[in-house]
């Protein structure tokens, strides 16, 4: 009765049931996969000429912001989710870069936490991420700009994608899918964090680059708060 | 080579696909990192193209492979079709999936690698089953 099914007219039926699954699994993939990533794609870009404008031509290698050889460090331990490390990066930050980093005096390198909750460590792993791009602090300075309230659904891909939109030159798809392997990154900064017994957030630490970086406490969240301890160390 | 050494081959080969898909499914499901020596495995497993309307490619991989399996202990001209069937559809699908570790995600995944060279070796001996 199944004498039919052999031979070449076996081997065509498996082919074309084979040629069926195969594409009926890559359509799906395809389709099911770009819904992902077309659909929020119209979403407004945001307001990133601030931050353009700021960050543009400053050099950046992953997690640092300024020239390698600047002879003062930074380390600037923030929660993406924490409201003070918002308002510093607001207030204080540009008014470094401007001062201090443009300059070729100073270097930032923002050591990231996720003690607030699971949105902070989305937001952390695709700025690291970004950060494989040169294009950390552009992400980071996007999203305290438009941060909103801790674990409140603000930090999702659709915010990450947003804000990749309005970052010129950063291949977005590239930056949330690389997420995932920066389990290092947190891990370094986490480390980093503990040894210096930092338990808040924004922290600071500052000194020669390459030597040993002092714990700074500042007293406001403007520019001020820092400069005298960058001055002293310029002036060594 | 006769029926029994070529279903003796599709069920090996059937049998370690298992073990690798099951293990993926493992871990998809546990949240466990993957044991991965080219880092790119967590990166692939949580890319768009892990899944197929929901369905986690691995879960995809652990039927198939269990049905090719369940081919290989039946004799017939049915099991025979079917297996080829799977086979084929399987290997044809993992093209996809590696060209997509290779181009649009950017990060390779060993395991799938170890799944794309069992599928692909599976489909000579499924075939040369139903040429006979």
């Amino acid at each position: 009765m199944k004498e039919w099914l052999r031979g070449p007219r076996a081997v065509a039926l498996a082919g074309g049931v084979a040629a069926l699954i195969a594409a009926t699994l890559v359509g799906v993939s395809l389709v099911s996969g770009s819904d992902e990533t077309a659909a929020p794609a119209p979403a407004a870009a945001l307001d990133s000429a601030e931050t353009t404008q700021l960050l543009k031509g400053i050099p950046q290698q992953g997690n640092a912001l300024g020239r390698p050889d600047a002879p003062v460090t930074l380390a600037d331990y923030s929660d993406l989710q924490c409201p003070y490390c918002a308002a510093w990066t607001q207030e204080a930050f540009p008014d470094l870069v401007r001062e201090y980093v443009r300059t070729g005096k100073l270097r930032i390198e923002f050591r990231g936490l996720a003690f607030l909750g699971p949105e902070s460590e989305t937001g952390l792993r695709a700025a690291l991420a970004a950060g494989e791009q040169g294009k950390l602090w552009q992400v980071v300075h996007l999203l305290y700009r438009n941060q909103g309230p801790e674990n409140s659904g603000w930090l999702t891909d659709d915010t990450l994608r947003q804000v990749g939109a309005s970052v010129d030159g950063l291949n977005v798809e590239r930056m949330l899918a690389r997420r995932a392997a920066m389990t290092p990154g947190l891990e370094k900064a986490q480390a980093a964090a503990t040894a210096a017994g930092i338990n808040g957030t924004p922290s600071f630490e500052l000194g020669p680059t390459g030597g040993s970086l002092q714990r700074v406490q500042i007293s406001s969240l403007d520019a001020q708060a820092l400069r005298p301890a960058i001055n002293q160390l310029l002036a060594r | 080579m006769s029926d029994r050494t070529l279903r003796l081959f599709v069920g090996a080969l059937a049998a370690a696909g298992l073990l690798v898909a099951g293990y993926l499914t493992y871990a998809r499901y546990s949240d466990t990192t993957i044991t991965c020596s080219s880092g790119g495995c967590e990166t692939v497993q949580k890319s768009s193209y892990a899944t197929v309307a929901g369905i986690p490619v691995a879960v995809l991989g652990l039927v198939g492979y269990a049905a090719i399996l369940a081919t290989a202990f039946v004799v017939g001209d049915v099991a025979r079709a079917a297996g080829a069937a799977l086979a084929l559809g399987g290997f044809a699908f993992s093209m996809f999936l590696l060209y997509a570790q290779l181009v649009p995600i950017d990060a390779v995944c060993d395991w799938c690698v170890a799944n794309d060279v069992i599928v692909t070796l599976l489909v000579p001996f499924t075939v040369l089953r139903l040429r006979r």
